[in-house]
């Protein structure tokens, strides 16, 4: 039997952080703020208490504390809180890749989906974001009003993922 | 041991038998009827090729019919049962019918359509009583299927050696590679002749393979071949019928390969002859499979049928088993065969069998011009080889023709796929025509069709082998032609005197082997196919066992029946109690987007047809989308929250496509904008309150007079911040509170316990649409159904006279100006009740000029109102219609009328 374990993690703040001008400027100032460079496309970074994973060219998905910002943003961008409408799944333990191919369409079994790497797909009809917390680790953002299917469908498919 | 039955008598197997095998085992030979004729039948392969011993196996909704025998191992409990045949196998009524074959020839059922419909309704009752497979089983599938996406460098498609050999050597090269073998265990004809490689080699190579990090499927036969060398594999996880360990029965894979490998192999032809259906008739190869893979002998005095080498092996295999060599008739002349060891006759091709009930009694041949005969209950027959080109051709390939193999072996492809082994390389055959009677010489065994059934299409016209395989019924069903197809194809050309490749193909689909259906549907086949989409709220409203309505994928409250009401009497009550005092209803599921920055309100001009820019903080007005062409597509709200921030809401049902939309016109119409536009929909829970009474409920929960109609402020509920929206579907004077969904049911259970305390009540959708309908607002999806412009919906005043609006050049059309188009108006009933949907004509026989779109009762006065789409309706107010609804048989006398029953001046809003 390949093992996962499927936890959904406590509600945490989370913000679409939009860079809509002066994007090098802003990186500076991200970088100088936060000690920590912006994440290139698909991929995430930071820390405990602040992270940021890259959704699409200019938005970051933000997991954490943002007090801070607000003034590395200025007026070249905004924050927006989402938290209320996402649900965050931990899948761990060595099957998460085998479980995410289930109902899937996107290469979760490939070895450069490696830690720090995230990926937006679909999972059995329901829009996913994906980020590698570890090679034992996955955390996965679902939609509130999907989550129960999702997890009832995660859950089912954990207990028959042998080949 | 296993134990298993077959037609409810039980019986043992070893390990590792198919039930074909099992059957056998136990001097089984007749194991089913002809689809047509009702002719017996045994068991003529030993692989997914077979087209006669298809059984049902397995139980209630478990039950799998038209299982081919040789394609099911057999588990302990097993139960199968014959089918086609009543009252039983060895004593079939049905069987009657082939005395009557002559009638019953090619074609005979397109000829039963000639003449009056009344024969054919006498025909049909038979045809269906006579004809047909297994039967469906009624109950449903317990079993889960699963789908499962797989990528992969290089696919190799069937393990015999040249399959695991280049895996294996694709493994090791550091490549991710996927091997399926549709087979239980590896090695396919290696299983059968294990001389050169064996057992071992098997065993070792499938290791090292695993070792270098492939991945090897077995029971997994790959069954389609798409674009984009995407090919589908359905791997079987438990038998048909048998209860799965992990209650997944089978697996689709949507397999995504950079290569794909075919190593399918090729598949044994039969020969045309007389009586060559018969059980005791069996492939070459298949007997030897028997012999050497189970151990089980079918005959004792065989003889053997060839055009090739390969079946001295079968006649080896069989005397190593101690059965013995009747005759080895050779096609070829001499000296072919001559060093075999066994009686040869060359220059011999089968005529007739005669049979008994579970094997043969007799063969003739001819040989060399004079009829023999020899006493046997076996004959084994290898007409040649078919290679299985199936997933080639499939992928757009090409065929080559194979003169020495006298068939058809795969060329080029536009995909990347590279055929190996034996289906590319078939072994030379020679090449022989039938000396037997053609009218009982089959060469479609699953659907009765003779060589004479051939020759009856063509005598009627049939060239193209596309009308032939129709007309015949040749190729269809399980087996798909697999044994039948040359041999049609032999025939056909013969008759147009050309050469087999000049006869043409048929077309090689998807699936190779017959697919459930509950395979297709995946995890979905027990939910209609797609996740419901649940309420932030959903579990407070479950508590009260409302009736739920299907809106998009989302499920809403429709009505909160009580004391036995019917859901009209339940909206009925909700929809008074809002009319006259307050009303609490669920409003999360609209569309929501935050819109923030310096441009955000230019950016909002563009999305929207009305003006935004002018909004003071605080303020919101009602707003429309419209589509390029400018046609409306949804409508909404707007709001400003801050200097440079806003609120838009739209239509539930069209949430996705405004998302969609807006991200469209960020990304690509204004990239320059200094504009973030965030979808919340999710983010956000909305509780609408309603009615007379909403605002002093309102005034108690937030402490502080709340905002006049169309305006917004930040407040506090419950300990919990919100936003709440001043705005108004029902006509009354109503509040839209939107929170965080995690903190959602904190503020509405405040707020239900207020609207409670007054005497309110809960609203669902039924008593919403009663509401909007008497105020006359328009819903996306009927008002607003993508033919209607700002004008034709009356809201051409509110438009943005600047422009600039996506829509704005669309909507100067003149066309869309012009008299004669469809307007919004309101109908009020003169008798009845106005059937939604109806058409609105002025007098009966006359053509619609519209149509209702939504109709709904008068929440107090009583009586039928409805709105509707009528052409030139603006200027038709007092007319009397007909609202005609022929398919329901109803109809109502209407009277057209401004789309405003109730507070028309929206007085009610204010304070």
């Amino acid at each position: 039997m390949t093992e996962v374990t499927i936890t959904t993690l406590p509600a945490a703040p989370l913000h679409v952080f939009e860079i809509w001008n002066n994007a090098v400027a802003v990186a500076k100032r991200f970088k100088a703020a936060m000690g920590f460079a912006l994440p290139a496309t698909g991929r995430s970074g930071g820390n405990d208490a602040l992270r940021l994973i890259r959704f699409e060219p200019t938005v970051w998905l933000v997991e954490g504390d943002i007090s801070s910002l607000g003034d590395v943003l200025a007026e070249d961008g905004a924050l927006t809180a989402i938290s209320g409408g996402i649900v965050r799944i931990r899948l761990s333990g060595k099957g998460w890749r085998t479980l995410l191919m289930e109902g899937g369409v996107f290469d979760a079994e490939s070895p450069d989906f490696a830690a720090g790497c995230s990926a937006a797909t679909i999972i059995d009809h329901v829009n996913v974001r994906l980020h590698v917390i570890d090679e034992t680790t996955c955390d996965a953002y679902v939609p509130l009003s999907f989550s129960q299917g999702l997890l009832h469908f995660w859950r089912q498919a954990a207990g028959s993922l042998v080949e | 041991m296993i134990n298993f039955s077959f037609d409810g008598k039980a019986y043992t197997a070893q390990v590792g038998d198919t039930l074909a095998a099992a059957l056998l085992r136990n001097g089984i030979g007749l194991v089913g009827r002809s689809f047509k004729y009702h002719r017996p039948r045994g068991i003529m392969t030993a692989g997914v090729e077979e087209p006669n011993a298809l059984v049902t196996v397995g139980e209630g909704g478990r039950a799998e019919p038209n299982t081919r025998a040789t394609d099911v191992f057999v588990y302990e409990g097993l139960v199968a049962r014959s089918q086609n045949r009543w009252p039983n196998l060895s004593f079939d009524i049905g069987s009657v019918l082939g005395l009557a074959a002559p009638a019953l020839s090619a074609g005979f059922y397109y000829k039963t359509f000639f003449g009056s419909a009344k024969k054919w309704m006498f025909y049909e009752y038979f045809i269906r009583k006579a004809a047909g497979l297994g039967n469906a089983p009624t109950q449903a599938d317990p079993d889960r299927f699963s789908h499962r996406a797989a990528f992969c460098d290089v696919l190799v498609v069937g393990a015999g050696p040249a399959g695991m050999q280049a895996a294996l050597e694709a493994a090791e090269s550091g490549k991710r590679v996927i091997l399926v073998e549709q087979d239980n265990i590896l090695g396919a004809s290696l299983i059968r002749d294990p001389q050169e490689l064996d057992a071992a080699w098997i065993e070792a190579t499938a290791a090292r393979i695993r070792a270098a990090g492939g991945r090897i499927l077995t029971r997994t036969t790959a069954s389609g071949y798409w674009e984009h060398d995407l090919v589908t594999l359905t791997q079987r996880l438990s038998e048909p019928g048998q209860t799965p360990d992990n209650g997944v029965a089978q697996r689709l894979w949507h397999v995504r390969a950079g290569q794909v490998i075919l190593a399918s192999g090729s598949i044994e032809r039969p020969m045309a002859f007389a009586h060559n259906d018969r059980p005791g008739v069996m492939l070459s190869q298949a007997l030897r499979s028997y012999v050497r893979r189970f151990g089980v002998v079918p005959g004792k005095r065989v003889v053997i049928a060839t055009n090739n080498d390969d079946a001295y092996k079968t006649a080896q295999a069989m005397k190593d088993a101690g059965a013995q060599i009747v005759a080895v008739l050779d096609a070829r002349p001499a000296p072919a065969g001559a060093n075999s060891g066994h009686r040869v006759y060359n220059n011999a091709i089968p005529l007739s069998t005669k049979g008994a009930r579970h094997c043969l009694k007799n063969v003739s041949a001819s040989v060399d011009g004079q009829t023999l005969e020899w006493d046997a209950d076996l004959l084994a027959v290898s007409g040649g080889f078919t290679p299985v080109v199936h997933l080639h051709m499939q992928a757009g390939g090409t065929l080559d023709w194979n003169a020495d193999a006298q068939a058809f072996v795969p060329a080029s492809s536009r995909q990347n796929v590279t055929t190996i082994g034996g289906a590319a390389e078939p072994q030379p055959i020679f090449k022989m025509a039938s000396a037997a009677k053609p009218k009982k010489s089959f060469i479609d065994f699953q659907n009765d069709v003779t060589l004479a059934d051939v020759d009856l299409a063509w005598a009627e016209g049939y060239r193209s082998v596309e009308h032939l395989k129709r007309y015949t019924t040749l190729g269809m069903a399980t087996d798909q032609g697999k044994l039948s197809n040359m041999a049609a194809l032999g025939r056909l050309a013969e008759k147009q005197g050309v050469a087999i490749p000049e006869a043409g193909l048929t077309t090689f689909r998807p699936p190779y082997t017959p697919v459930t259906m509950g395979l297709l549907a995946g995890a979905g086949a027990k939910d209609a196919g797609a996740h419901v989409r649940r309420l932030a709220l959903y579990d407070l409203h479950a508590a009260k066992n409302p009736i739920w309505q299907p809106l998009g994928y989302w499920f809403r409250p429709r009505a909160y029946p009580t004391g036995g009401e019917t859901l009209a009497q339940a909206a009925l009550r909700e929809a008074k109690a809002v009319r006259n005092n307050v009303g609490i209803t669920d409003v999360s599921t609209l569309a929501k987007f935050e819109v923030s920055g310096p441009d955000a309100a230019a950016f909002l001009e563009i999305i929207c047809a009305t003006t935004v820019s002018k909004l003071a903080v605080g303020r919101g007005r009602y707003t429309f989308m419209l589509r390029e062409d400018g046609f409306v597509f949804d409508d909404g709200t707007v709001w400003r929250l801050d200097e440079n921030r806003y609120l838009l809401t739209s239509s539930t049902g069209g949430a996705d496509r405004m998302a969609t939309h807006i991200s469209y016109v960020r990304q690509y119409l204004c990239p320059h904008l200094r504009v973030s536009a965030v979808n919340v929909q999710e983010h956000y829970a909305g509780i609408a309150i309603a009615g007379p009474t909403a605002k002093a409920v309102l005034t108690t929960l937030i402490g502080e007079e709340p905002p006049r109609h169309m305006s917004t402020v930040p407040a506090v509920i419950a300990g919990v911040p919100v936003i709440i929206l001043a705005a108004s579907y029902s006509g009354e004077r109503a509040f839209e509170i939107y929170i965080t969904a995690s903190d959602a049911a904190t503020v509405w259970a405040a707020c239900e316990a207020e609207v409670m305390k007054v005497g309110g009540a809960l609203y669902g959708l039924e008593a919403m649409e009663f509401l909007r309908i008497e105020k006359g607002h328009l819903v996306v999806g009927g008002e607003v159904d993508g033919r209607m412009t700002p004008h034709d919906l009356a809201l051409d005043k509110m438009l943005n006279k600047a422009g600039g609006f996506i829509g704005a050049s669309g909507l100067a059309r003149p066309a869309l100006a012009e008299a004669g188009r469809r307007q919004l108006v309101g109908l009020e009933a003169l008798d009845g009740d106005i059937p939604e949907g109806s058409m609105l004509i002025p007098s009966e026989g006359a053509s619609p000029q519209g149509h209702v779109s939504a109709g709904a009762f008068r929440i107090i006065e009583g009586g039928s109102v409805a709105l509707g789409q009528l052409v030139d309706g603006f200027s038709r107010h007092g007319e009397i219609l007909i609202a005609s609804s022929p398919t329901r048989g109803q109809k109502a006398r209407v009277r057209v009328v401004a789309p405003h029953f109730y507070d028309p001046a929206g007085e009610r809003y204010r304070d």
